[in-house]
């Protein structure tokens, strides 16, 4: 039983890390080596790397600038994901809002959307205010996106923060702005950050919505490798295993960042250990 | 507590419900009335078309063959998410009731286990794309040395969908470990010290005691992950395209009949009966949220 144990452990490990091991590997080869049938020794080269600096066929920018379209509609987007959702999340743990339990359900079921069934009047309405192709347009959707996740998680931790402490303030002359700010902000921080990490990464690995309003400016990461796959000269896969590879850093960093608050964020905050 | 104003408390809450109002209530509704008229991407002129575009989904291959897609992309979303969320359910269960107990490394060990679900599957999925090429793939030489078949996992029709949801797998099944993981450890230990005492055998205390238990949050895990399977797009993106007949699911079939076709009156109508179904399975979802909270309240 013990060694059956074992077995699943360190076969599913492998399983989880061999293709992330893969891709490391894929990457310090050339287009040849990575199209050879039969895999083997090679002296590796970070010529991929350097080639995430070129434009590809039939696209003026390169790897580089759709990562820096992908780290400013991240960070922004979700600054102000947490911002608006820690807010909410104050009002509905603090204070008697008549259907209340209906609000909060109703911000959940917005997550469940498909982007692909909202996207055709969002684009319309862009279109409107000159929003498609603007970093502007994409980090307005990933905010409100990100805020049923934002509100949610927030709630969850202010809950936890004992009510003595803002009403000692409040009844010592503090205005319900000054407590929230002073009182509320820094014992939330950690639930802040956690909050950040999982809209960051969300936003930083939609895919949809970037592709379907920025094909042509502000265009994130993920719609990169898109284009990429559409490649004439064939899929450059050394290129495309280092920009994937450049690109998932972040995210394992972050998810070991947060590994303690993995279940509450992928759980909306419904489950707490 | 003090009172506060009425103000103040909608000056909290009511910011995030007018933005989630203005994307979110409110692209729905237009996408309802865009059903009904022949709207094309290029945005020109339209006209009402009444529910000429519900007519034809509903009677399918009869109003011709592209209407037809609809019902087959009905079925692969079903079994897709059908496949995938059992799957993921009992590979992670296992995977939970191996990693329980306190290890060293444990928390290692999880790390590494849990990365692939945070990875973007538009991505990874192209990447995947690269390990499973029938030629050059490394999966492929793996089977050879082996001695196994080796099947064109992104060419051959038969296999295409296998190889997606085997990716959804691949990146899916930590998140129900996570879940599972949770709901084992919160069963009391006096339980399975009774149940010792009592000589239940090994499958009678998995039966009564943690299967029962963990029921819950498994039934939680499986919602959510449903409601996300039902969606899929991404992979379905990097790993075939959005028009390859095994693998198209409801959101490839959008994205084909809006951005390609450009008609973006059929394309809101076949997104209104997708919203129906999400609309449902949302709302299972928060009511069994809700049943959830009150049982663990009165518990």
């Amino acid at each position: 039983m013990i060694a059956l144990r074992w077995l699943a452990i360190a076969g599913y490990l492998a399983l989880a890390a061999a293709p992330l091991l893969w891709l490391g590997i894929t990457s310090l080869q050339t287009q040849e080596q990575a199209l050879a049938t039969s895999a083997g020794a090679f002296t590796p080269t970070v010529e991929a790397y350097g080639r995430l600096g070129e434009a590809y066929a039939g696209s003026s920018s390169t790897f580089l600038d759709y990562l820096l379209s992908s780290v400013v509609i991240g960070v922004l987007s979700t600054v102000a994901s947490v911002a608006l959702g820690t807010c909410c999340a104050y009002g509905f743990s603090r204070f008697r809002i008549p259907g209340a339990k209906d609000w909060l359900f109703f911000i959940l079921s917005t997550r469940f959307m498909p982007p692909l069934a909202v996207v055709a009047p969002v684009l319309i309405m862009y279109r409107q205010f000159d929003l498609p192709n603007t970093y502007l347009g994409l980090i307005a959707l990933y905010t409100v996106f990100n805020l049923s996740l934002a509100v949610w998680l927030m709630k969850g931790f202010i809950d936890e923060i004992p009510k003595a402490f803002e009403e000692a303030a409040l009844v010592d002359g503090y205005s319900r702005l000054q407590a929230f700010w002073r009182i509320i902000v820094p014992q939330a921080r950690t639930g802040m950050a956690v909050t950040a990490v999982f809209c960051l990464i969300s936003a930083w690995n939609e895919f949809g919505f970037a592709m379907t309003l920025n094909n042509k400016h502000g265009t994130t990461v993920p719609v990169y490798f898109a284009g990429l796959q559409g490649n004439i000269n064939g899929v450059p896969w050394p290129q495309v295993a280092a920009g994937v590879l450049i690109f998932v850093v972040p995210i394992i960093v972050f998810t070991v960042l947060v590994r303690q608050h993995l279940l509450r964020g992928v759980t909306f905050g419904t489950i707490k250990q | 507590m003090l009172k506060d104003s009425t103000a103040i408390k909608w000056s909290f809450v009511g910011p995030v419900l007018a933005l989630l109002i203005a994307f979110n209530v409110f692209p729905l509704c237009w996408n309802i009335v865009l059903s009904f008229t022949d709207a094309d991407l290029s945005g020109g002129d339209w006209q009402w078309v009444r529910g000429r575009w519900y007519g034809r989904i509903f009677s399918g291959a009869e109003a011709g063959p592209q209407y037809a897609l609809f019902a087959s992309a009905l079925r692969t979303t079903a079994l897709f998410t059908i496949l995938a969320v059992a799957i993921e359910l009992l590979f992670g269960f296992i995977l939970a009731l191996a990693l329980k107990d306190r290890f060293r490394g444990k928390t290692a060990v999880l790390t590494v286990l849990l990365v692939p679900m945070m990875l973007s599957p538009a991505v990874i999925g192209l990447f995947w794309s690269h390990i499973l090429n029938g030629n050059h793939g490394i999966l492929n030489q793996l089977l050879h040395g082996l001695g196994l078949p080796q099947p064109q996992w992104l060419t051959d029709p038969g296999w295409k969908f296998a190889a997606m949801l085997m990716v959804d797998v691949w990146m899916w099944t930590p998140f129900m470990m996570l879940i599972s993981l949770a709901g084992l450890n919160a069963i009391p230990p006096h339980l399975y010290e009774a149940a010792e005492i009592d000589r239940a055998s090994r499958w009678t205390v998995f039966r009564r005691i943690t299967l029962p238990l963990c029921a819950p949050l498994l039934m939680l895990a499986v919602l959510l992950r449903a409601t996300d399977a039902l969606k899929q797009f991404d992979l379905v993106m990097s790993m075939t395209g959005p028009n390859d007949a095994s693998t198209q699911t409801l959101s490839a079939l959008l994205y084909q009949v809006m951005f390609q076709g450009g008609k973006v009156g059929l394309g809101s109508a076949y997104a209104c009966v997708v919203l129906v179904v999400v609309i449902a399975l949302a709302t299972v979802f928060t009511r069994y949220l809700d049943w959830l909270a009150a049982k663990q309240g009165r518990a």
